[in-house]
């Protein structure tokens, strides 16, 4: 029963000391031809360098300002860690950026707070999207970020532990990678790794399961959960066969080491769909990497991030921070931001970027096998319930039936 | 003539105790401005949010009852409330225990007992989540618990990696670092006994334990009553320890109030619903306060 409507303000004034304002948005349009205006941008450490991160954006302004004299903009990289708890607590007290590096579950979750960009990037620059990854930002019709870059997280196999175990055939089904668990144990390996602490995203870790089953995190209609199928039960169990086997790191089911730490870095797994090259490069060798395209159950596909830039509704300088955006989301930008990070194109025109690059090349070829699943505003509160209860399963404190039916029932009252 | 004086030197008296006052009050006001705006204001804004929904870039709507009877439930919360009265009962008696034990310890002068007293209290000024990240690693299964556990051919398994052990491993942490606070209260009370009883008891036969039990615990029991209400308030609020030790695992095993409180408020924006969480934590706190007055606190 809703009674009253209370103003944002009004409650922010409330709240003082607790959140200063709510951060609505002040409707400026600062950064005309004439009119000064100051953008600030936050993104993470896409680019793991901080100093060559810093390098590139230092050009990127100084190219931009060149065009926009009269804008002038602060770009500020913060760690991956508590990102959006910092993001939370900024929006809330009136102080959060004018643009910031968003995935789309973040899209989903912040999207009340985003400005959709429809009206500030140019017609060309939409169109140039690939269809799928403009499908990962669009939220009821709504273009909630422009997109910079994709990922991809495929199969990934270490040659070193294949050799050292004596195993020539690489996996490519489930049914493959349970039948070679036991062979890569008796030898002192893991055939793989599974990070089961609620801190990690699921996106990298249940969820390819999930879709490999065949099954989705949400109905059609995203109005009910749908992971506590037949589909996402087999997915558990999978994993619950793994964990019981004792087949990867019992530490990961309930905590995040230090990666040096890790099985994956002590070269001692031997495939892995939660890494990227760029992680364990310099642990396995480039010439170890072996990339496949994900592990197939029902069907082969694994999990590909979009990474874009969003506005904000709070920025009190939007027309300029539309300006930012389609500047440096144009592939000119992008192609080298990409190149530097190992990420991959958002646009047709960019093309292929890794001809030449082995690994990265194989990569790339997997990127149309990839997803972000479905874009829905309580991804991130979903994630939060299932985490646990797949954690709850893996350490047998729950049986992959129970564990994802009582997960479901708290998810869909969120929903 | 004498009383004709005196007359007007109480007049005086009470126009200057008036004034002391009003100097009184003012200087009081600067404080009681910061405590009304940042500590009785949020926490009324708190209360009132608890009956509306609202999220950051959204209006707020009253919803009356709707997160109390979500609250009602949920699951989750009241596994937290599970979690956190199970810690609550394992931290706070063991605090006060091992509280009362060193400060009987170092009561007495001894020589090197002020280097005693320091060490003691250490925990007290360290940063907790430093405490947090170096238990995290004691408790793990490379850590020096696990080994020594395993010398004894006990299970060498990270007890923050049990559902079970997880809580007495943080309550245990939890005691490490507050118990210094609670020898200073008892210290304090300590020295203040008149020795004349327990020197009459002494001369009378009686055992150190006889002393304790019947001459020493009555008279701190001022001290316990406060000790017991800090304690269990700060175990109800419980939360750097567990975000940084085990983030609330594993499977919520040490997923406790505050957790819940600050997941839904600042991962997932459900402001009104984390409020109510904090209304729900202070209805809790203050019950548990009453029944600890009425049990032990009721004669002061």
């Amino acid at each position: 029963m809703r009674v009253r409507r209370f103003a944002p303000v009004a409650v922010a004034a409330l709240v003082a000391g607790l959140l200063a304002a709510c951060g609505g948005g002040s409707g400026d349009s600062g950064g005309g031809s004439d009119e000064k205006a100051s953008v600030t941008m936050w993104i993470y450490p896409v680019i793991p360098d901080q100093a060559t991160h810093t390098a590139f954006w230092n050009e990127q302004v100084t190219a931009f300002k060149t065009s926009h004299p009269n804008i002038d903009v602060k770009v500020e990289i913060f760690p991956w860690a508590k990102r959006e708890e910092s993001l939370t607590t900024a929006i809330a007290g009136g102080k959060g950026p004018d643009v910031v590096y968003l995935i789309p579950d973040q899209l989903g979750k912040f999207n009340k707070m985003i400005e959709p960009l429809d009206d500030y990037l140019p017609a060309d620059a939409k169109a140039d999207y690939l269809d799928n990854v403009k499908a990962a930002v669009t939220l009821d019709g709504k273009m909630l970020g422009a997109p910079i870059l994709t990922s991809s997280n495929p199969l990934m196999c270490n040659a070193k532990v294949f050799a050292e175990a004596g195993i020539t055939d690489y996996p490519e089904t489930w049914d493959d990678l349970l039948a070679l668990a036991p062979q890569f144990k008796a030898k002192g390996f893991d055939v793989t790794n599974y990070y089961a602490d609620p801190a990690a995203t699921l996106n990298q870790s249940f969820y390819p399961l999930l879709w490999q089953a065949g099954g989705d995190v949400f109905s059609k209609d995203g109005k009910k959960v749908a992971f506590d199928g037949p589909e996402g039960v087999k997915a558990l169990t999978f994993l619950k066969q793994l964990a019981d086997g004792g087949y990867v790191q019992k530490d990961l089911l309930t905590s995040i080491p230090a990666f040096e730490q890790t099985n994956v870095a002590k070269n001692k797994v031997a495939c892995t769909w939660q890494h990227v090259p760029a992680d364990v490069k310099t642990f396995w060798g480039a010439d170890n990497i072996k990339i496949f395209p994900p592990l197939k159950d029902a069907k082969s596909v694994g999990y590909g991030t979009v990474g874009s830039l969003a506005m904000l509704k709070g920025s009190s300088a939007k027309k300029a921070a539309g300006e930012w955006i389609t500047f440096a989301s144009q592939p000119s930008v992008t192609s080298a931001y990409e190149t530097k990070s190992g990420y991959f194109p958002a646009k047709k025109s960019a093309g292929t970027l890794y001809a030449s690059d082995p690994i990265n090349s194989a990569m790339e070829k997997t990127l149309a096998s990839t997803t972000v699943g479905a874009l829905n505003e309580k991804s991130r509160e979903v994630m939060g319930v299932l985490a646990p209860e797949i954690q709850a399963a893996l350490i047998g404190k729950k049986t992959p039936e129970q564990a994802l039916a009582d997960a479901a029932k708290a998810a869909n009252a969120l929903l | 003539m004498a009383e004709t004086a005196q007359v007007p030197a109480r007049r005086t008296r009470r126009v200057m105790a008036r004034r002391e006052a009003r100097w009184g009050l003012l200087f009081v006001l600067p404080a009681f401005l910061l405590f009304l705006v940042f500590r009785f204001g949020p926490a009324i804004a708190g209360l009132v949010l608890g009956f509306m929904d609202y999220t950051i870039g959204a209006d707020a709507e009253w919803t009356g009852l709707d997160n109390a009877r979500r609250l009602a439930e949920d699951p989750v919360f009241w596994q937290a409330l599970r979690v956190t009265v199970v810690y609550t009962l394992l931290y706070v008696p063991l605090t006060v225990a091992v509280s009362v034990g060193l400060a009987l310890l170092v009561r007495r002068g001894f020589r090197g007992v002020g280097f005693f007293r320091s060490v003691f209290f250490l925990p007290v000024v360290t940063s907790l989540v430093l405490v947090a990240t170096i238990f995290a690693w004691v408790f793990s299964s490379d850590g020096p618990w696990s080994r020594i556990l395993g010398w004894f051919g006990l299970p060498d398994d990270s007890w923050l990696a049990s559902t079970t052990l997880v809580l007495p491993a943080l309550a245990l942490v939890g005691v490490w670092s507050h118990f210094g606070y609670g020898m200073l209260i008892v210290l304090a009370r300590l020295q203040d006994l008149p020795r004349e009883q327990e020197e009459a008891a002494l001369t009378d036969g009686a055992g150190p334990w006889q002393r304790f039990r019947w001459i020493v615990l009555p008279q701190l029991r001022p001290v316990l009553f406060f000790l017991l209400v800090i304690e269990t308030t700060a175990s109800f609020q419980v939360f750097d320890l567990v975000y940084a030790m085990t983030g609330g695992g594993p499977a919520r095993a040490s997923y406790t109030l505050v957790m819940a409180l600050y997941d839904q408020g600042f991962k997932y924006f459900d402001l009104g619903y984390a409020s109510a969480i904090g209304v729900a934590l202070f209805v809790l706190t203050l019950f548990v306060a009453l029944i600890q007055r009425l049990a032990l606190g009721r004669d002061k």
